[in-house]
């Protein structure tokens, strides 16, 4: 099956592989130019196939699907998504405190680790374990408050992790929460009580965004502001 | 003074852009938002339901497709290619998430083997939709028999690469390549100048 990955893309461009195979067929995508290019045409080819089936829809529908964004907030714009050359993101992993036991939430198919450390324990944390891996990829976003983001993937461990120590202070009584985010659902993941500490988390399932808002402490059931930013782990 | 005039028949409203109108959109232009359904409405809710075939979950379909593409407008980048190809993978994605999370709908399908031929005549008065539809018809038609099912039971039915194998009896790496080279061909043939 590996031998011959690349000859999926005409499934994969038909969305006609299993959601595992999928995510497979991405990471090889990831190393292959010449494929991602072949997905692309492949695509459109397909796209150009459902467009030829074009059909009026109800009139009705536009008001319901008008009104329906007019309540939904749109993601904040992605600013400088580029990976970075791998050595080149911050070093903070050292400072984090032993506060809480790691704690593991699931949540919208993403399993999120909260970690905390002390300083010196030599054990790498689930989130270090993620920016550290051989094929870790990090990039760094800016926040709506000022401040960054710094996301880590590693496509071999299915797992990503935020670095939440270039956000600002959240502020007295808030706090910092994750959020996965799947269509106009959005579900907790956790809530971060130290921005010091870092997150790790299993790579969310297809079309699962992950988003930071800022909640009064002890978190939110649903957001109660826009998100500072929200990022698809996939195109880190 | 003959009956052919100098001048051409001008659209009241010119098509717009795909690409500009999800670019205005980005910036919360909901006035852009309403012209991009305008738009594209029509291949969205076209292809859902043909996917999902009933209506009512069509329609469904049509405004998770738009609100996805109103909330990630923002990160869409022209370089991973079209806007209206990334509406229209968002909506066949979404329509197939659909059936597979009622996969009950196809064992009722007594024609889930054969592809339905009803084909909706591109009812409005579209030019591009209408051209882009017999282009793609004819180059349908490029395609050998196994490669046509291949691709129309994997788009259209939403099944997975390994159902199709089982549903026409064949190897799995025969349908995987059956598909790939399917598409290849449609592409090449849609790229060819008419």
């Amino acid at each position: 099956m590996t031998a011959d990955v690349h000859t999926l893309s005409g499934a994969y461009a038909l969305d006609a592989l299993s959601p595992e195979e999928a995510a497979e067929f991405r990471s090889h995508l990831e190393g292959c130019a010449a494929c991602r290019d072949e997905v692309r045409e492949l695509r459109r080819a397909a796209a150009l196939m459902g467009a030829a089936e074009a059909e009026p829809p109800p009139p009705e529908l536009k008001a319901r699907v008008l009104a329906a964004a007019d309540r939904t907030p749109q993601q904040p714009p992605r600013l400088d998504l580029r990976p970075r050359e791998r050595g080149a993101q911050p070093r903070r992993w050292r400072t984090w405190v032993a506060a809480a036991a790691a704690a593991v939430v699931v949540a919208g198919g993403a399993a999120v680790t909260v970690d905390a450390l002390r300083d010196d324990e030599p054990v790498p944390t689930a989130v270090e374990q993620v920016f550290e891996a051989e094929d870790a990829r990090t990039a760094t976003v800016e926040t709506a408050n000022g401040g960054r983001l710094t996301v880590g993937v590693s496509p071999s461990r299915n797992e990503m992790a935020v670095d939440t120590s270039g956000l600002p202070d959240p502020g007295e009584g808030r706090v910092y929460q994750i959020w996965a985010v799947h269509g106009t659902e959005m579900v907790s993941a956790a809530v971060l009580d130290d921005v010091e500490a870092g997150a790790a988390m299993g790579m969310p399932e297809e079309d699962t965004e992950v988003a930071l808002t800022v909640e009064p402490a002890g978190g939110s059931e649903q957001p109660t502001s826009a998100p500072i930013v929200q990022v698809d782990p996939r195109d880190v | 003074m003959g009956s052919e005039p100098g001048l051409r028949l001008v659209h009241a409203r010119e098509p717009a852009d795909v690409d500009v109108l999800v670019g205005q959109v980005a910036l919360g232009d909901s006035a852009a938002f309403e012209q991009l359904y305008d738009e594209v409405g029509s291949m969205v809710y076209g292809v859902a339901r043909r996917v999902v075939r009933d209506p009512a979950r069509a329609e469904d379909v049509t405004q998770e497709v738009f609100l996805d593409v109103w909330r990630k407008a923002p990160g869409f980048d022209l370089e991973r290619g079209s806007a209206k190809t990334w509406i229209m993978t968002i909506a066949h994605r979404r329509a197939v998430d659909a059936v597979r999370r009622n996969e009950a709908q196809k064992k009722y399908d007594e024609h889930a083997g054969v592809p339905d031929e009803v084909h909706h005549d591109a009812a409005d008065d579209r030019l591009i939709a209408a051209e882009e539809h017999g282009a793609v018809r004819d180059c349908l038609e490029t395609l050998t028999a196994l490669q046509l099912e291949s691709v129309r039971l994997a788009y259209f039915n939403g099944y997975t690469y390994p159902e199709v194998a089982t549903l026409l009896d064949k190897p799995l790496p025969t349908i995987k390549t059956r598909m790939r080279d399917g598409l290849i061909r449609l592409r090449d043939c849609l790229e060819t100048p008419r």
